[in-house]
Formats: C-alpha cells, sequence, structure tokens
C-alpha cells in the first residue's frame, strides 16, 4: 500500500466543526508530482520520496531507556499539528511531551517493536508506523479520534485491540503475518482496509464493516470468500495473487449490489476459458475486472457464451440423466432378476427334496419384492435423444436398446419390442443381438420373430439367461444363421461343462459358425464335434421308427404352423418365403432336426396332454383286452364242450331219422301243412 | 387282434425279461394260476400296447397315410430293438424293465465317444447328456447314481465314463429295488429286526441312507449275512426288478459288514450282475463298438467335406497330421460301412 502521507500531504482535518460522522479529507499537497487516483493502488511499491521536513532533536530523558523528544518552538508554531520521525533508527517510541495538540504523527522507517508512550495524543488523527518490527496491535486504546493508522511491513500476527477506535476510516495491515479476519466487526466508519501480503487462507467474518468501500487482499493464500455480500458499500475488491479456482468458491460475489471494481489476475480461476465470461455474467454491476473497462461488446460476448454453456451443459446433463436412467434400470431388471432366480432356485430345490430340513424361502419376502423404485416411464422408441444413443426405450422393468449394429434387450419385458414396427434401415443394420436377464425359454419364444424382424443378426450374447442345459441349444437351430455366439459364464451355467462348445458346433453345424465366446473355430473342433455326437445324431436319425419321426419333426412342424398362423394376416410375402426358408433348413440338416427343444412350459404341457391321453389308451386297452380274454375264455368253454355237443347232434338226428317210411311221412305232411 | 399281435410277441418279450429274476416262465405254475388279463399286465404287455394305441392317437393323421399295420408292426419292431425310447418321456423310460434297459444302452451308445475321448465330466454334465436323451429325466436319480461314485466326496467332482455309467446302470434299472435295501440297511442299523417290518414305501430310505457317524465308527455298516438273509427274503417278495440272488449271495459272501455305499459300489462293479442285466457290454468292452465306430468315421469325413465344400477353406495339411491316417482308413471303410449290417441294433441279453 502505498499511503503516501510525507510532507507532500497535506490534511486537513475538519473534525471540530463538523459533526460527528463527517469524513476526513485528505487533500493532495500541490507539491506531489503523481499522485494516483486511487489510494490502495499498488502495495510497496512505494515511492518514497526523502523529503524531510522536521528537525528534530532527540535528547536522552530521565528516565533510562526513552528517549525524549523537543522541538524547537519555531518549529513547533511551524508544525503545530504534525510530528515526523522517518528514518531516526529509533527502537522504541520516544516520550514526546508537550504536544498534545498533535494530530499527525509519522514513525515511518524505524524499528520500533512496540507502540508505546502516545497514549497522551489523544488527539492524534492521523498514525504511521509503516515499517517498523511491531509484533503486536497495542497502546492505541486512548486515541479514540485516530482515523488513519497505517501498519504495513511489521509483525503483526494477530488483529486486535482495535476496540475503541471506532472512527477508524482507514486500516492499513500489508505485509504482516495475519492468517485471519477478526476483530473488526465494531468498525462500522472504515472505509479502507488493506490486507495484502498476509497469510489469509479465507475471507469471512466482514460482518458490520458497513462503510467499507475498497478491501484489499492480493498477495494472500485465499482459497474462498464469504460474507462479501454483507458489505453495502463495497466498491473495490482486490483479489490478485490468490488461490481462488472455482466461481462457487467467490460466488458470493454475485449477490453485492455495490462492487463495480474486482481484480481475480494471478489466481487459478483467471486461467479457466470460462473466466471472464463466468464473471462476467454472474456480476452484471462490474464495471472493471482486472483494471480493465468492461465493454459492451464484452458484456454481450459473455451472455452469448454463457448461454451456450447453458444449453451444452443442459445437453450434458440430459446425456447423463439418460445414462444414470439406463444404468438404473439395468440394476433394477438385475435385481428383478436376482430375486426371480432365487425364487427358481428355492423352488427347483423344494421339489427336489420335498422332505428336505432345509429352510424353506419365506414367499412374502419374494413377492413383496416387486416394489418399484422408479416411476413407470415409457420413452418412445424413435425418440430423437441425440446421435450417441439411437433409439432409447426406458422402463423400470426393461430396456431396449440399439446402439449402432447392437440390439440389447434387458429384461424379460424387452422380449415384447420385437413385435414392434421397426424400420427397415434400423433393423438391416442390427447384426448383432444381446440378451441379459432373460429366461432362455423365453427367448426360445421369439426366436422366429428375431428371425424376420431382423434378418442380418449373426452374433447372438446371451448373459444371464439361464442356460443350464446343452438341450437348450437346440432352440438356436432354427435360426437363419448365426456366425457368432458368446454365452457369458455369467447366470449360464452350461458354460462350465467340457462339451458345451463342442455341442455346439455339433448341433449347429450348418451355420459354419466362426466364433464362440470370441474364439475361433477351428477345423479340429468341427472334427472333435462330429467325434463326440456324431453318434447320437445318427441314432436319432436313422434308429428312430418312422412314427417317433413323424411325431418330432411334426412338432416342429406344428409349433411353425402355429407362428404361422399368428402372422399370416399381417404379412403374407414374408410368410411365405419364411416357409421355404425353414423346409430347406430342415432338408439340409435332417439328421440332427430330431434333436430339438421345447422349452418347460411347452414340454409339461405336452406331458399333461400325454397323460390324458394315456389315460384314455389305459380304460381303451383294458377294455378290449377284457373283451378279447372273455371272447377267449367262451371259445375255450365252447371248445371243450363241441366234441360232446357234436356227438349229441349227430344222435339226435340218426335217432330222428332211424324209421324211414314214418319220417317220410313227416316231412310230406309239414310239406302240406305249409301249404 | 390287439390280443394276437401281443400274442406273437410274447415269446421274444420273455427273453427280454430276463432282469425280473422272479418272474414266471412261459407256461410255468404261475403262469396258469394268472388270468390272462393279469398275466399280460405283468409281463407289461399292456403297457406297450397302450403305449402304442397313444402313439397312434398322437399323429394318427399321419400314421393313417401310410398304414395302421405299418405303424403297428414298426411300433413293436422298435420295442424289440430297443429304439423306441428315444427322446421319450421319463414316465415311459422306467415304466418297464425292458425300457430301462433299452434306455442304458441307447445311452452308451450314443455317448460312448465321450467316454472314449477321455472327458471326466460332472454330475451335471452327465445329467445334460441323459437329458439330451430324455428331457424330463429327473436330476435326483443322476444325483443318487453320482453318489455311487463319489461316495463322500463333493457332488461336483469329475467322474469317469465307466464309472458313472455302471453306477447309474444299477441305480436306474434297480432303483425301487434299491430303495427298499436302503430301508432294510436302516433298520439293520438301528437293531431293528428287518424281517418283520418291511414295507417299502417311495419316500423311506432316501435321506436316511447314511448312518449317524460317530458312535458306529468302530464297526461301521451291517454284518453281510444278516443283510443277504433279509435282502434273499426281499427278492422272493419284490414285485419290481431285482439283482439275482445268488450273484447278490457272491457280493456278500466276500466281505463280513459292510455299507450301504459299499454294496451298491459292489453291484455296480459286479460282471455278472451287468451281465444279467444285459444292456451293457463288459467293462473291458465298454469303448468297443466297431459298427457305430465306422458309421462314426463316415459321418466325420462328410463332415469334413461338408464344410471345406461350403467354406472353401485352404486347410494346411500338416494341421491335421494325425487325423490324415484315419481318414484314409476311413474312406477305405466307407463301402463296408454302406453295405447293410445284419440288424446292428438288435442284441441278445448275455448267458
Amino acid at each position: 500500500m502505498d499511503w503516501q502521507v510525507n510532507c507532500g500531504l497535506h490534511l486537513v482535518i475538519q473534525t471540530s466543526s463538523l459533526p460527528e460522522k463527517n469524513k476526513v479529507e485528505f487533500k493532495l499537497h500541490k507539491e506531489t508530482p503523481s499522485f494516483p487516483g486511487r489510494l490502495l493502488q499498488h502495495d510497496l511499491e512505494r515511492n518514497y520520496s526523502s523529503r524531510q521536513g522536521d528537525h528534530i532533536n532527540l535528547v536522552s530523558s530521565s528516565m533510562p531507556s526513552f528517549p525524549i523528544l523537543q522541538r524547537s518552538s519555531e518549529e513547533k508554531i511551524l508544525y503545530s499539528d504534525r510530528l515526523t520521525l522517518e528514518r531516526q533508527k529509533l527502537t522504541v517510541c520516544p516520550i514526546i511531551d508537550g504536544e498534545e495538540h498533535l494530530r499527525l504523527l509519522n514513525f515511518q522507517h524505524n524499528f520500533i517493536t512496540r507502540i508505546q508512550n502516545i497514549s497522551n495524543l489523544q488527539r492524534l488523527i492521523f498514525l504511521d508506523l509503516y515499517d517498523n518490527q511491531i509484533e503486536e496491535i497495542s497502546g492505541l486504546s486512548t486515541l479514540r479520534s485516530l482515523r488513519v493508522l497505517l501498519l504495513g511491513k511489521n509483525r503483526i500476527k494477530k488483529i486486535s485491540n482495535l476496540e475503541n477506535l471506532k472512527s477508524l476510516d482507514v486500516l492499513d495491515l500489508h505485509g504482516n503475518q495475519i492468517s485471519k479476519i477478526e476483530n473488526v466487526s465494531h468498525l462500522c466508519d472504515l472505509r479502507v482496509l488493506n490486507l495484502a501480503r498476509n497469510l489469509l487462507s479465507h475471507v469471512d467474518n466482514l460482518n458490520g464493516l458497513d462503510s467499507l468501500t475498497e478491501l484489499n487482499l492480493r498477495h494472500n493464500q485465499i482459497t474462498f470468500v464469504r460474507d462479501v455480500d454483507n458489505l453495502p458499500c463495497l466498491q473495490r475488491l482486490f483479489l490478485s495473487f490468490n488461490n481462488i479456482s472455482t466461481f462457487e468458491s467467490v460466488c458470493c460475489l454475485a449477490d453485492s449490489t455495490s462492487l463495480s471494481d474486482i481484480t481475480f489476475d494471478g489466481n487459478p480461476i483467471a486461467q479457466e476459458s470460462w473466466y471472464k465470461h463466468t464473471i462476467l455474467q454472474n456480476m452484471m454491476q462490474l464495471r472493471q475486472l482486472d483494471m480493465k473497462r468492461i465493454t459492451e461488446e464484452e458484456r454481450r460476448m459473455a451472455s452469448v457464451i454463457a448461454k451456450k454453456e447453458e444449453e451444452k451443459k443442459r445437453e450434458s446433463q440430459k446425456q447423463s440423466l439418460l445414462k444414470e436412467k439406463k444404468r438404473l434400470t439395468i440394476n433394477n431388471v438385475a435385481r428383478k432378476w436376482d430375486l426371480q432366480q432365487h425364487r427358481v432356485t428355492s423352488i427347483a430345490a423344494n421339489q427336489d427334496r420335498k422332505d428336505s430340513d432345509s429352510p424353506s424361502q419365506d414367499p412374502g419376502q419374494v413377492d413383496g419384492s416387486t416394489i418399484s423404485a422408479f416411476p413407470e416411464e415409457t420413452g418412445s422408441l424413435d425418440s430423437a435423444l441425440g446421435n450417441a444413443l439411437q433409439g432409447l426405450s426406458v422402463t423400470d422393468t426393461h430396456l431396449v436398446e440399439v446402439d449402432g449394429d447392437t440390439l440389447s434387450l434387458y429384461g424379460s419385458g424387452a422380449l415384447e419390442s420385437l413385435d414392434r414396427n421397426w424400420s427397415v434401415q434400423t433393423a438391416g443394420m442390427v447384426t448383432t443381438v444381446s440378451f441379459t436377464f432373460i429366461e432362455f425359454d423365453e427367448i426360445v419364444q421369439v426366436l422366429p420373430k428375431l428371425k424376420i424382424k431382423f434378418p442380418n443378426s449373426l452374433h447372438l450374447k446371451f448373459k444371464e439367461t439361464n442356460l443350464v442345459m446343452l438341450q437348450q441349444f437346440n432352440a438356436l437351430a432354427q435360426l437363419r444363421r448365426i456366425d457368432q455366439l458368446t454365452i457369458d459364464p455369467q447366470g449360464n451355467p452350461v458354460v462350465s461343462f467340457t462339451l458345451w462348445k463342442y455341442y455346439v458346433l455339433f448341433r449347429l453345424s450348418h451355420f459354419s459358425m466362426q466364433k464362440i465366446n470370441g474364439t475361433e473355430v477351428t477345423q479340429n473342433d468341427m472334427i472333435m464335434a462330429e467325434r463326440l455326437f456324431g453318434i447320437l445324431a445318427h441314432v436319432a436319425s436313422s434308429e428312430l421308427p418312422q412314427y417317433r419321426l413323424i411325431s418330432i419333426l411334426g412338432d416342429a412342424r406344428k409349433k411353425q404352423f402355429r407362428y404361422l398362423l399368428e402372422t399370416k394376416g399381417k404379412k403374407p410375402g414374408i410368410v411365405s418365403e419364411e416357409n421355404n426358408d425353414s423346409k430347406r433348413l430342415v432338408g439340409e440338416n435332417t439328421n440332427r432336426a430330431t434333436l430339438n427343444y421345447t422349452t418347460r412350459d411347452f414340454y409339461n404341457e405336452k406331458l399333461e396332454e400325454i397323460k390324458e391321453k394315456k389315460k384314455f389308451c389305459k380304460m381303451y386297452i383294458e377294455d378290449l383286452v377284457k373283451e378279447a380274454t372273455e371272447i377267449n375264455m367262451k371259445n375255450e368253454a365252447l371248445q371243450k364242450l363241441w366234441p360232446q355237443m357234436f356227438i349229441e347232434l349227430v344222435r339226435d338226428a340218426v335217432i330222428e331219422i332211424r324209421n324211414k317210411s314214418s319220417y317220410m311221412k313227416l316231412c310230406l305232411q309239414q310239406i302240406t301243412d305249409q301249404k | 387282434m390287439a390280443t394276437e399281435r401281443a400274442g406273437t410277441w410274447l415269446p421274444e418279450a420273455g427273453k427280454l425279461e430276463l432282469g425280473s429274476c422272479c418272474g414266471p416262465r412261459m407256461l410255468s405254475p404261475e403262469r396258469l394260476a394268472l388270468t390272462d388279463y393279469e398275466y399280460l399286465a405283468q409281463r407289461h404287455v399292456l403297457t406297450y400296447m397302450e403305449d402304442a394305441v397313444c402313439q397312434l392317437l398322437e399323429n394318427k393323421e399321419d400314421i393313417s397315410q401310410y398304414g395302421i399295420a405299418r405303424f403297428f408292426t414298426e411300433y413293436f419292431n422298435s420295442v424289440c430293438q430297443g429304439t423306441h425310447v428315444l427322446f421319450r418321456e421319463f414316465s415311459f423310460i422306467q415304466a418297464t424293465p425292458h425300457n430301462r434297459a433299452s434306455f442304458l444302452r441307447a445311452f452308451w451308445r450314443c455317448f460312448r465317444t465321450v467316454g472314449k475321448n477321455g472327458d471326466l465330466l460332472t454330475m451335471k454334465e452327465y445329467h445334460c447328456l441323459l437329458q439330451l436323451l430324455c428331457p424330463d429325466f429327473p436330476l435326483e436319480l443322476t444325483q443318487k447314481a453320482a453318489r455311487i461314485v463319489l461316495m463322500d466326496d463333493a457332488m461336483d467332482c469329475l467322474m469317469s465314463f465307466s464309472d458313472f455309467l455302471f453306477a447309474f446302470q444299477i441305480q436306474f434299472y434297480y432303483s425301487e429295488f434299491l430303495e427298499s435295501v436302503a430301508a432294510i440297511y436302516q433298520d439293520l442299523l438301528s437293531g431293528k429286526n428287518p424281517n418283520t417290518v418291511i414295507v417299502p414305501t417311495s419316500s423311506s430310505g432316501q435321506h436316511r441312507q447314511r448312518p449317524a457317524l460317530g458312535e458306529a465308527s468302530m464297526l461301521e455298516g451291517v454284518e453281510a449275512s444278516l443283510f443277504y438273509q433279509c435282502l434273499e427274503n426281499l427278492c422272493d417278495r419284490h414285485k419290481y426288478s431285482c439283482p439275482p440272488p445268488a450273484l447278490v449271495k457272491e457280493v456278500l459272501s466276500n466281505v463280513q459288514r459292510l455299507t450301504f455305499y459299499g454294496f451298491l459300489v459292489a453291484l455296480s462293479k459286479h460282471h455278472g450282475i451287468n451281465q444279467a442285466l444285459g444292456a451293457l457290454p463288459d467293462k473291458g468292452d465298454l469303448m468297443h463298438d466297431p459298427a457305430m465306430d465306422e458309421e462314426l468315421e463316415r459321418l466325420v469325413v462328410r463332415s469334413r467335406l461338408h464344410r471345406t465344400s461350403r467354406q472353401h477353406r485352404a486347410q494346411e495339411p500338416g494341421t491335421f497330421g494325425f487325423h490324415r491316417r484315419d481318414k484314409l482308413e476311413a474312406l477305405e471303410r466307407v463301402p463296408s460301412a454302406s453295405a447293410p449290417t445284419p440288424s446292428p441294433y438288435r442284441w441278445e441279453p448275455r448267458e
């Protein structure tokens, strides 16, 4: 701080003639060549002019340590209200006698360590102790008139003992070791406070400084600023060369209505690209930033940039919101899946050993689990939400996502999306279909749809789909083509089997697959697959009696037929093409076509059907066999009786015709009777 | 008509029914004591007749096209050949001893190659293989079979094909018998006189198989001779298939005491019982099935040609060096393999 109060400054003090609240006015001496327009412009660059106006005699006092000051009467008359003791190599304050009328006292550039011996100067208005070695503010309690106190370049660690200086107008504490702003709230008349080059780490405790217009805080280590909005008159705030890195840490500045001039240069924040326009946008009241006048053009630019930023932010927020939503949905689906799996396994366990002592799953816990934490929200499939995520549909139970060439389905509800009208372009682009958190058995049911809707899908991915049996792979044989298959071990126990890859290769050999779980399929693999399972196919095709062949293939055909019936009304063209296609496929692969997969539910349904039929057949056969055995019994009885009966019959006949004439007569009699 | 058809088939069925040791022979006094209906039921003829009609109903449109007579011929032929159980539901597969033997044989034939390849598999994987032939095959049976092999080891241990197959054979074929045995064993362990209390029910013994270890650690298991007496008694009265009592005696005469699982292991490793059952070859010949091997070579060659013709992939000749010999061999064999072999799937039970 540059507080030039040497002889160049003519201090006019009018306290006596003016009411209490009068301000001290500093007027410049005409001789002062160039005094900066603002007071607290420079910190230390002190342009010291060594004009010595006082002639002072320091005489050893009667007291042992303090010198006693005496001035000549001429001087007293000439400079009745001021005393300058600059560069006098003083180590203590001298005792100043008979100068009670002094208004201005200057001790600049001495070696004073303690403020002493001035308590009698009660009319003192201006006290300059710049560049001394004072460690503590003290000895000022009687100087109630003091308006300007300059303590720059000392060794003060703490702001204290200013309680009685209620009229203080200027307080300069620059170049000390102060780490905290405190004990100033009573200084309601203070206009200028200089705390530059101290050890402040933050700014607060500024309440009560109702007249403060200028606050210098340059060259500290300040990281954040508070309370500035409580300074109603603050116009100039200097925060250059501190450690402020975000606007948030100084955001209270935006609430100050009086602030017109501010500096941030030398802070990390000033390096940011957004610095200028953020400050300008948030502090419309500013007229100068970093010592430069703010132009209208700059302000306009700032508002434009700010608007853009805002938009960008909103967009990215939207994106992150979507991402978050996706994450939450997937989590939700995963949770449901886990619960479902848990339930399924617990049921299975119960079925496996009904009388086992394993603790049965609390059904209430499972049923109550479907509480959804998220509101039902169904986005439209083709909503234009941006280029990155094309067609994102979010609900709380499932998720469908098309990202480039990959269609990802999470949760069983997502399978319904295959019914939607996908654009030809989107559908054609999809080459990878990934299923997560969906029962494989449910996937099997939509495979025919998948085949039609996404004809180019070559790579299927399964994760958490409950693939547990080799048999289940049979279901994939009905697709048009698969180049790659990825079965994540997570939630697919089948992957732990030694033979699963070979079985896949064997059963889906007509696809000539390239990769399974990312590993290239070699000719050796194919041969091994054939060696392991070739006999199964051979037995299945050549040894199966024809009626069974019809029955097994018939099921598959029936299923297809059922599906065709369902879709017939909609797109007859595709259906017929589909029909041909499937026929061709079946023909190509007859020897393994009998190895098909029916889903659990469908199979159980079939078993029920069979049970019914069996019941009927049993009754039918029982009746039939009983009837047959009865006939057989009668037949046997008849066979037993027959020889005897025959003999008896013959004997009766012989007896009847033994008397020829009487028999003839009898016969004739019968004939005539008939007529 | 149905009775006549069944009549012509009966002698054949009689031969196939070797497993049921106490079954009455044709024209034996017991046979005359039964009514016709009872006899047919006991010999499972009714089962097959019912199933035939059921199958007919299932596909009546298709079958009526190629002839009802033809269907019945085929049906009973396939029963004789043992191919009637392929891909059928479990309730049918376990319905008769013949079906069980047929299933065992089918399993062996289809997956012999897995054993030949030397793969050791877990219980679950064997179960998957079983399910390839019978989609609703219950896990419980596979687990029990694995228990015979693994004894006290963890259930996810690996097993060799032959170990599993022979244990599975005993468990599957003599399932009901073993449950009764378990009940008897349990009674003996707890000191009851089993001769008075044998009431085998489906659930008994299932969860009591393991004796409470600790107090019986000194003398594990039960006394063999007493055990045999009870089993003999059981075989006499048991309506399901039992192993021949003479062979059971042989198994039990070698030891003083034995545990339940010790008994099962001994049964599963006994040649005589395997032969009496007649579904599988001897352990030494388990990997031996030349007719099928020829067929397989033919299939491998075909699939290789198929793939290469499809993909036009240039294969390095060195890569499959060790397969080359096979290929040549297979090619030489192809004509003989395609020649009709005398009923390759008919098998005769061993003496």
